[in-house]
């Protein structure tokens, strides 16, 4: 029997994993995964399929497949629609006698309470594993140089006062921000994610999101994507003079001015061309793709920049890669960060395109994300220096989300009062309770 | 008419003096003026053509092509390597394009299979010879045969390329679904591979100079590819990341096997992929298996293509 060597895409949809059973279970000692992972019974229990993962995941989530899922607002909502349509009971159920027939209701609406129970019971429960899989929602701005452009947001799909008010924060200052510079943003509902080829592929859509915004923004060459717990905390500043009339002032190519990854940089490896083996790439600003800013523990992703080029597209592509994704999915805690890091230290292709940017400059962090080392002036914002965004990451792991958003709402207004809010709050609200003892909220 | 007198002068003299000759100072300003203009507009012209013109300046004797083989000292006779070294480099010295032979020992593996060498060699090649547009990776086991053909004319040239590429073909044959583009341009393919009967066969395949050889030449090379027991490590890692990677499908271009690949007699091929005479390549594929012997299998194809080079 010829079998496919290499996880090859199938007819059948999906691909064959051969890493799956892992070739010291069979104790051959063979160095190929070849043999046993395609029903050939010999692997035993520990086969793994393509075939036997679908059912497995079908089984979960109740659809017959990943292509039905949340295609169509019909589609979606049929169960919905079609409980709280009023039934006719005809009353030819055998536990109703001939007699009841006549009785009053019969015909009309039946059981439209209990179809509405069933279905609320149907939701809640899908619902609430969608709630615990589901990854928070996430922003996209995407900027249009010259032109009017901006978008994104997250959603998550079940929510509570506290994560529609954050998102309703979050998405209005982006909004407003958007709109006052003339970007474009773009709103990503990361709960009604796309059902992958392969399921295990969660939170990559990050990738997805991005390759879409490329596709309907053509004339845009910038594109910042924010997570939902993110913060402009100084919307008058543009993204022209804060980062790219000076990009290469404002980024820094050398790993190694702050490395928390130890990352050894550059390559040594003499088989390579010189801008790989240079710390710095060729030096030139336009060779800027990707702009990441590093928090205490790495890479941060909740707030980078990405621009267009064919570089991009490739990157895009590979991130990506069911043998990569096979091998290290239980490792990397924060998958496609930790992918991108990979892909960083590992393939020198990366890094003569990619610039780091001090955190400050477009993800200052809350003074309790990276806290074990307490307070850094790197990492940590600091309203003297009016820092840029907020990141409150890491705040769904036992911190207050919407309390730390309200309050840095509160201070970004407080920051940026206009002249006339000044005069009341600075002048006339003292004056006045220095003539009357009474504070005043004017 | 005569006059007695001579008509008298204008008492209206005009507020100049006459030009004294064709070559007043007006003119000889303009025409100083016209020179610099000339010159300035040269300068610019030169900046400008040199700043922006074509990117960068090839310098003259580049290569074309170089040819890169990576050897293996430590299991092959020093003969057999000579003979494979000389008949690259004698067919290089004919169409003017130059060789690469480095060893396994060069590259760190990490551990991986020998045959993974190709790839950081290919590389190198694209490191040491930043200008020239094509690197041909030719394996160690197999020969040049026709010293006529050249790269360009015989494969890369892009309408020959178009003519020979091999449309929507399974990447691996029987049941692939993923196949080769069926519209691709010859000037835009960055990668010609060939397949043999179990799949694509990179024992030799020619790669354009450029930032997507980089970028497919470092994904390919991914550690994480290299420890994942592909049964044949950088063959299959080439399957999967063409299979898998719209990025790399998309500048690669499969063309007949025969073209430069040809399997001499006892590997493991069908009609369309064993060797006859005239053919550009004869490979020895499969010959460093047990129970063959490389330098048994070549020795005949040696004394041929010596003759055929050195009777041309």
């Amino acid at each position: 029997m010829s079998l496919s060597r290499s996880p090859s895409p199938r007819p059948g949809g999906g691909w064959a994993s051969p890493g799956l059973n892992s070739p010291h279970l069979d104790g051959s000692g063979r160095s190929s995964p070849a043999k046993g992972y395609r029903g050939n019974g010999a692997a035993g229990s520990n086969t793994v399929t393509w075939e036997s993962a679908k059912a497995k995941s079908e089984g979960v989530n109740g659809y017959p497949s990943f292509s039905t899922q949340n295609n169509g607002f019909f589609k979606r909502h049929l169960r919905t629609f079609s409980n709280s349509l009023p039934r006719f009971d005809m009353g030819m159920g055998p536990e109703k006698s001939y007699a009841e027939k006549e009785k009053l209701g019969r015909g009309r609406w039946n059981g439209r309470r209990m179809a509405r129970l069933r279905n609320f019971v149907g939701r809640i429960s899908r619902k609430t594993r969608l709630r615990l899989l589901a990854i928070l929602a996430v922003i996209i701005m995407i900027i249009l140089f010259y032109q009017t452009p901006n978008q994104g947001g997250g959603v998550m799909e079940w929510k509570g006062a506290r994560e529609w008010a954050i998102e309703r924060d979050s998405v209005r200052n982006k909004r407003k921000y958007a709109n006052r510079w003339g970007y474009e943003l773009e709103i990503v509902d990361m709960s009604t994610k796309k059902r992958y080829a392969h399921e295990w592929r969660e939170s990559w859509e990050k990738v997805d999101t991005i390759r879409n915004c490329l596709r309907k923004y053509p004339d845009a060459e910038w594109f910042w994507w924010m997570d939902l717990n993110t913060f402009v905390m100084e919307p008058s500043y543009s993204l022209q003079s804060h980062i790219f009339n000076n990009l290469a002032a404002n980024t820094y190519r050398d790993i190694n001015e702050y490395n928390p990854l130890n990352i050894t940089h550059p390559f040594a490896s003499p088989h390579l061309d010189e801008d790989a083996r240079s710390p710095n790439g060729d030096g030139k600003a336009s060779s800027i793709n990707l702009i990441i800013p590093q928090d205490c523990s790495g890479f941060n992703l909740g707030s980078f920049f990405i621009k267009r080029s064919a570089w991009t597209d490739r990157l895009l592509d590979v991130w990506w890669d069911p043998v990569g994704y096979e091998q290290k999915h239980m490792e990397w805690e924060h998958k496609e960060q930790d992918a991108m890091e990979f892909l960083y230290i590992n393939q020198p292709w990366i890094r003569p395109h990619t610039a780091f940017i001090p955190q400050r400059k477009i993800n200052s962090f809350p003074p309790g994300a990276c806290s074990e080392n307490g307070e850094d002036t790197r990492i940590h914002y600091n309203e003297k220096d009016r820092d840029f965004v907020v990141n409150m990451a890491g705040c769904e792991w036992g911190r207050d989300c919407w309390g730390e958003m309200y309050n840095y709402r509160e201070l970004s207004n407080f920051l940026n009062r206009n002249l006339w809010e000044l005069f009341k709050e600075e002048l006339v609200a003292p004056a006045w309770f220095k003539l009357t003892g009474h504070k005043v909220k004017l | 008419m005569h006059l007695a007198i001579p008509s008298r002068k204008s008492s209206n003299p005009p507020p100049y003096a006459n030009r004294s000759s064709r070559y007043s100072m007006l003119r000889r300003s303009r025409v100083q003026a016209i020179a610099i203009t000339v010159c300035a507009v040269g300068a610019i012209l030169f900046l400008v053509s040199h700043l922006f013109g074509g990117g960068e300046r090839i310098p003259s004797g580049t290569p074309p092509v170089v040819i890169v083989t990576v050897v293996d000292e430590d299991n092959y006779s020093k003969d057999y390597i000579k003979n494979i070294k000389d008949n690259r480099i004698e067919y290089a010295k004919k169409h003017g394009y130059t060789t690469f032979f480095p060893t396994i020992k060069d590259y760190d593996l990490g551990g991986s299979p020998t045959s993974w060498a190709r790839v950081p060699a290919v590389r190198h090649a694209l490191t040491k010879f930043p200008y020239t547009t094509f690197v041909w990776y030719l394996d160690q086991n197999s020969l040049i045969m026709n010293p006529d053909l050249t790269v360009e004319s015989h494969i890369t040239n892009p309408k020959t390329l178009e003519s020979l590429m091999i449309k929507d073909q399974s990447i691996v044959p029987p049941d692939s679904v993923i196949k080769t583009f069926s519209h691709l341009k010859g000037d835009k393919v960055d990668m010609v591979v060939t397949q043999d009967k179990e799949g694509l066969a990179q024992g030799s395949f020619i790669v354009r100079r450029g930032d997507w050889s980089k970028f497919f030449l470092d994904t390919w090379f991914d550690p994480l590819y290299r420890s994942y027991n592909f049964q044949k490590a950088d063959t299959h890692a080439l399957e999967h990341i063409v299979q898998w990677h719209p990025t790399i499908l998309s500048k690669l271009v499969l063309i007949p096997q025969r073209t430069m690949n040809s399997y001499a007699k006892g590997s493991n091929t069908d009609e369309s992929g064993a060797y006859k005479d005239g053919d550009f390549v004869i490979r020895f594929h499969g010959c460093e298996s047990s129970g063959r012997d490389c330098a048994a299998e070549a020795d005949p194809f040696s004394k041929q293509w010596r003759t055929v080079f050195h009777s041309r």
